[in-house]
């Protein structure tokens, strides 16, 4: 076997995820953690980063990098109670840059926490209930469950599933609580030991979602475990299980590619969809590449070992068959925006927030206005997929109330005035805070859009739902490669343009130009629209047709 | 010359004629000068400084670093610390901090460089790598080795290296050791590199010590040397955000002597605008030329140069009210105001006022700079003075020039000695207490310490006022400490904590530690603020005396008072 990557060296001998974590934190010299430390505490939810627009000017002024961290929240199915929205409200003003980000995973991350806020900011999310931990690293993280209500009667019942799911991935380590908490550390370190995780951990990030038919919001495929809800007459059938999927590569490398993930069986039991879970993972830990980190996704294994002997695999280790996959069917990936009643008669909005950033500017003052809404009281707060976020659970007779006050913020204008192309848009975060960053995403797609806007107008292809997603680099946070049209920062200011991705999010897009810049972009996109409004057949949607037209094949 | 042959006697005639026989017209101006000054017994303030340590000068090595993830950075630093130990004299800088105009002046330069994705050198290294793909300069005297980081995975392998490498050598550089590249596993590689690197360097001479250059000759009556300085840059040390403003001034300075502990002086010219509006309001001709001290000058460089017209003290303004016969209310006010509010009668009123007015006072800075690792150069750190008066904010004269001078402008200036503050020997251990641009001094020191390779230990005390944005010269403090010069770093910032941590609670903090470091011979010093913070640091180490010696009130003074007498307690506050 190969040497184990250095990541692999520092997660064994971390005393459980502890590493100097706590040396780190009391070095005033520097706002920065040690190196080993900055693979440490992704585990605990954050990651170290600087900004990038600042590093000239600051070493000029002979002061080292403005070091700050991000943190991540645990929000399984991205849920929140109204006074837990305040609280980080309060928290992002005090602390962070004071936008509250609403990432492509369901759950809300703060920017800019400078090293000795940190344990404050942790301190107080705990007040109210909430923890980051294995919101990054190597390690289960936040768990998907398609977010909107309407969707299906028991969506109450699936979504249980993100936190029963959560927790079953949780690790053991007391690590979290004595670093950030100031707990007495542990006596008997028997209390912490952990079968799944073992003092490894996985060898990779692992992401799980649960979709619900016809909406892949989640984008189900996108995932290491992918749970499809099997629903047949208004009740929970069981999970339709698909694994391997994930989205990120490195350019340059072509050992690695984005994967959608491979349907392997079906499961009619909570105790056996867990147990299955739960034993994906533990041969992902034990098969899965702890010597080359960009080949360790649990994708690789299953292509590596195949899937045949990975479903032997599960059910050797779990003592049952899987039945095969159920029917289901995907009919859209999106966001619902405005009002949707569910069936017990309660109220949802879904509100746009442009690239998932809740603030407030000149025009929409949403950030006011989901505090204003939190402190009614009267609605709870979910996140979606697409970064939106969906004011919840509303009776009808706080409707009028509620509607007021989105009124008065500018929020439902700002919801109904977007184009469907913005609205089904997305960026990952990128420049300047982004480690990983090449080009910039969520800066200039907003810019970039209103410019494909007029080239939709010319061709009357408005009304369109072309999914468009801009990453800052080939890892995919905001899922470039499964859009129909993705564009992956290669330097800056350059793009691939990929094409050819479904709508549902079943088909993954293919380079069609290489490293282009702003008006090739925009030269290329007014062609393409050109011969797709002529020559489409009809509900023939743009993904579609790239294909047929082999602009790409896959 | 056959005159003076015959005054002296054998010995000394040699030792002249050896001194004067290849000396250039500027090394016996400067000679002549220094005599001048001697002979006017000016010795106090224009002595050749005696030497600081009696071993020969380390030859000298500049290590730079381009780094993007903190590598090339780790690496350059432990060869740093290496190449102390081997008693290398090291210059460390990131490309992003290294002045490209030093570049033809380096006579040993060792890069250590990465290799972004696509082949690109690191963003902190895109200036020195453009600057060096420039034509129009030449690397005569320079000996060069490049240490390349790369990732083997890449197709472009070490290629920003191989592009340094290449250029250097294109530029008339002379390789020493061939370029050596590295995979993700450096260490070994970094280390066979330099062992190469120092091997090398020590079959090579060290260069003969530059010859003196003098701006000025000396002015003989006020028995100072006035030099010029050029502003080579001038950075405000505070990121945006910050309401203060520091100003890091590198000077140019071949051949002014000067020890750590020194500062530099200089007489502020009045603002030109102020001086005109004066010279209208009253009407008197510019050019008139009035006695002042031994000799005469024009009214115009009068007002400019020679007199204080700002801030006026009490009793300035009651010399005035007497000049001008008008009840004036006694409060510190501008020579332009007194003549706005309470004009004089005519010209020659006026000049009775000018011959009341103080002359300009020289403006006193610690020098930060090192003289064996800034040779040729002083650098100040001088913080831009805003204050009120009667409800107007001001800002200092002096300080508001030193805030904008621009690179290539000059700055006139003399030595003012310091010989109360002076490094000790160098196997004794020193506590630097410094916050603010107290630093200063304590740069010099360290610099100092750092580059004559004393076996003693550094502990510096530092304060401002908030960690991101107001931590003077953190990057090379940082580095003191990775390379083990600077032993311990302790710092107050009182704007990142709740409560208001200054130097004196860090002091307490640590009183245990420096009790001992103070029973087994440490000396201390404190630079910086004289009220409050000099006080409340003396206090400080008073409690502590008292507290961990067991002593009573009485004995800790005696204590400290020896202490003094020692020369182990040294302040030089303003």
């Amino acid at each position: 076997m190969s040497e184990k990557s250095g990541i692999e060296k520092i997660k064994e001998a971390s005393d459980s995820l502890r590493g100097t974590l706590k040396e780190s934190l009391r070095d005033e010299l520097t706002g920065a953690i040690r190196e080993d430390d900055q693979a440490l505490i992704k585990f605990h939810g954050m990651y170290q980063q600087d900004d990038r627009d600042k590093r000239e000017e600051r070493a000029a002024k002979k002061l080292e990098r403005l070091y700050s961290f991000m943190i991540r929240l645990r929000l399984p199915g991205g849920f929140l109670k109204p006074e837990q929205w305040v609280a980080v409200h309060e928290i992002a003003g005090e602390h962070s840059t004071g936008v509250i980000k609403i990432t492509s995973r369901q759950t809300l991350q703060l920017h800019g926490i400078i090293k000795s806020k940190i344990k404050p900011t942790i301190r107080s999310f705990s007040k109210a209930k909430l923890d980051s931990i294995a919101t990054c690293g190597d390690i289960n993280r936040n768990v998907l469950c398609s977010s909107h209500p309407k969707e299906s009667s028991i969506h109450e019942e699936v979504f249980s599933y993100a936190d029963k799911i959560s927790r079953l991935l949780m690790p053991k380590t007391k690590a979290y609580y004595e670093i950030w908490l100031d707990e007495q550390p542990l006596l008997d370190k028997k209390e912490e030991e952990d079968p799944l995780y073992q003092d490894r951990y996985l060898p990779r990030k692992f992401k799980i979602a649960i979709a619900i038919p016809p909406n892949n919001d989640v984008d189900v495929f996108a995932n290491d475990i992918g749970l499809i809800a099997v629903i047949e007459n208004d009740t929970l059938k069981g999970f339709n299980i698909a694994i391997g999927g994930g989205l990120s590569s490195t350019h340059g490398n072509t050992e690695t590619y984005p994967r959608l993930a491979t349907m392997i069986g079906f499961t009619d039991t909570e105790e056996k969809t867990l147990k299955a879970i739960y034993e994906i993972a533990t041969i992902q830990r034990d098969y899965g590449n702890r010597s080359d980190r960009k080949l360790a996704r649990l994708k690789y294994t299953v292509d590596k070992y195949g899937v045949e002997w990975f479903v032997k695999e599960i059910e050797a280790r779990t003592g049952f068959a899987l039945q095969p996959a159920r029917e289901y069917a995907f009919t859209s990936r999106k966001d619902f925006f405005g009002w949707a009643q569910n069936a017990e008669g309660r109220w949802y909005y879904t509100a746009f927030s442009e690239n998932g950033r809740i603030r407030d500017d000149e025009q929409t003052r949403l950030k006011s206005a989901l505090l204003t809404i939190a402190k009614t009281g009267k609605a709870n707060f979910r996140f979606t997929c697409n970064q939106n976020v969906i004011i919840s659970d509303v009776l009808d007779a706080d409707k009028n109330s509620i509607e007021t006050i989105l009124a008065d913020y500018g929020v439902s204008k700002e919801t109904e005035a977007s184009s469907v192309i913005r609205r089904n848009a997305m960026a990952c975060v990128a420049f300047p805070t982004c480690p990983l960053a090449l080009a910039e995403a969520q800066r200039y797609l907003p810019s970039l859009l209103e410019k494909i806007e007029l080239l939709l107008q010319k061709h009357a292809l408005e009304k369109e739902e072309i999914i468009i997603r801009m990453t800052g680099c080939p890892n995919g946070c905001a899922r470039s490669y499964a859009a129909e049209i993705g564009f992956v920062g290669t330097a800056y200011g350059r793009y691939n343009m990929q094409l050819g991705g479904d709508r549902i999010g079943e088909r993954l897009n293919k380079i069609y130009k290489e490293n282009i810049e702003e008006p090739e972009i925009l030269s290329t996109l007014d062609q393409l629209f050109g011969t797709y409004a002529v020559k489409r057949n009809t509900n023939e949607t743009f993904g579609d047709f790239s294909l047929r037209e082999k602009w790409v094949t896959i | 010359m056959n005159q003076e042959k015959n005054m002296l006697a054998g010995p000394k005639q040699t030792l002249l004629t050896g001194l004067t026989a290849g000396a250039s017209r500027e090394e016996l101006i400067w000679i002549s000068g220094y005599i001048a000054a001697l002979i006017e017994g000016g010795e106090k303030d224009t002595a050749i400084p005696e030497p600081v340590v009696a071993v020969p000068m380390p030859q000298k090595i500049t290590l730079v670093y381009g780094t993007e993830t903190g590598n090339s950075k780790r690496v350059a630093t432990e060869l740093a610390a290496k190449a102390k130990k081997k008693q290398l004299q090291v210059k460390l800088a990131s490309l992003d901090q290294y002045r490209l105009t030093d570049l033809t002046k380096e006579e040993n330069l060792f890069v250590v460089i990465s290799t972004q994705g696509d082949g690109e050198p690191p963003v902190a290294a895109q200036k020195f790598y453009d600057h060096i793909h420039r034509n129009g300069f030449r690397l005569e005297k320079t000996k060069y080795s490049v240490l390349a980081l790369g990732d083997t995975s890449y197709p472009m392998f070490c290629k920003t290296g191989e592009d340094v490498d290449a250029q250097l050598e294109k530029l008339g550089g002379k390789r020493i050791v061939p370029i050596r590249k590295c995979d993700v596993d450096y260490e070994a590689d970094a280390d066979t590199w330099f062992e190469e690197v120092i091997r090398s360097l020590s079959q090579t001479v060290p260069a003969a010590t530059p010859s003196i250059k003098v701006q000025q000759v000396p002015d003989i009556k006020s028995n100072k040397l006035i030099y010029t300085g050029t502003v080579l840059s001038h950075i405000n040390l505070h990121d945006t955000g910050s309401s203060r403003e520091t100003y890091h001034i590198e000077l140019s300075a071949e051949g002014v002597d000067y020890l750590p502990g020194d500062s530099i002086a200089m007489v502020p010219e009045n603002n030109a605008d102020r001086v005109e509006e004066i010279l209208s309001l009253t009407g008197i001709d510019r050019t008139r030329t009035i006695p002042f001290k031994e000799s005469t000058v024009t009214v115009y460089d009068l007002l400019r140069k020679k007199i204080g017209i700002v801030f006026l003290h009490e009793r300035v303004i009651k010399k005035y009210a007497a000049v001008v016969q008008q009840e004036i209310p006694e409060v510190r006010m501008d020579l332009f105001t007194l003549l706005q509010l309470y004009p004089v009668k005519n010209t020659e009123q006026f000049e009775e006022v000018l011959k009341i007015l103080p002359a300009q006072s020289p403006r006193i800075y610690t020098i930060a700079s090192s003289p064996s690792t800034h040779t040729g150069e002083i650098h100040l750190t001088v913080e831009k003075d805003v204050f009120e008066i009667n409800g107007t904010q001001t800002t200092g004269l002096c300080s508001a020039h030193l805030s904008q001078v621009a690179p290539g402008s000059t700055i006139e200036f003399f030595i003012q000695r310091n010989k109360r503050f002076r490094l000790p020997a160098p196997e004794k251990d020193l506590i630097m207490i410094g916050p603010g641009t107290g630093i200063a001094a304590f740069r010099s020191f360290i610099s100092e310490r750092d580059a004559t390779g004393a076996s003693g230990k550094n502990w510096l005390f530092f304060g401002e006022e908030d960690f991101v944005t107001d931590f003077l010269y953190q990057t090379e403090i940082q580095d003191w400490h990775q390379t083990g010069v600077l032993s311990k770093v302790s710092l107050a910032f009182s704007k990142s904590k709740s409560t208001n941590i200054m130097v004196q609670h860090k002091l307490l903090e640590h009183g245990k530690e420096i009790f001992n470091w103070i029973e087994s011979g440490a000396h201390l010093y404190v630079c910086g603020q004289k009220t409050p913070m000099s006080l409340e640091v003396e206090s400080a180490l008073l409690g502590i005396i008292e507290r961990f010696g067991g002593y009573s009130a009485k004995e800790t003074q005696a204590y400290f008072d020896k202490m003094k007498e020692e020369g182990r307690y040294s302040k030089d506050v303003y």
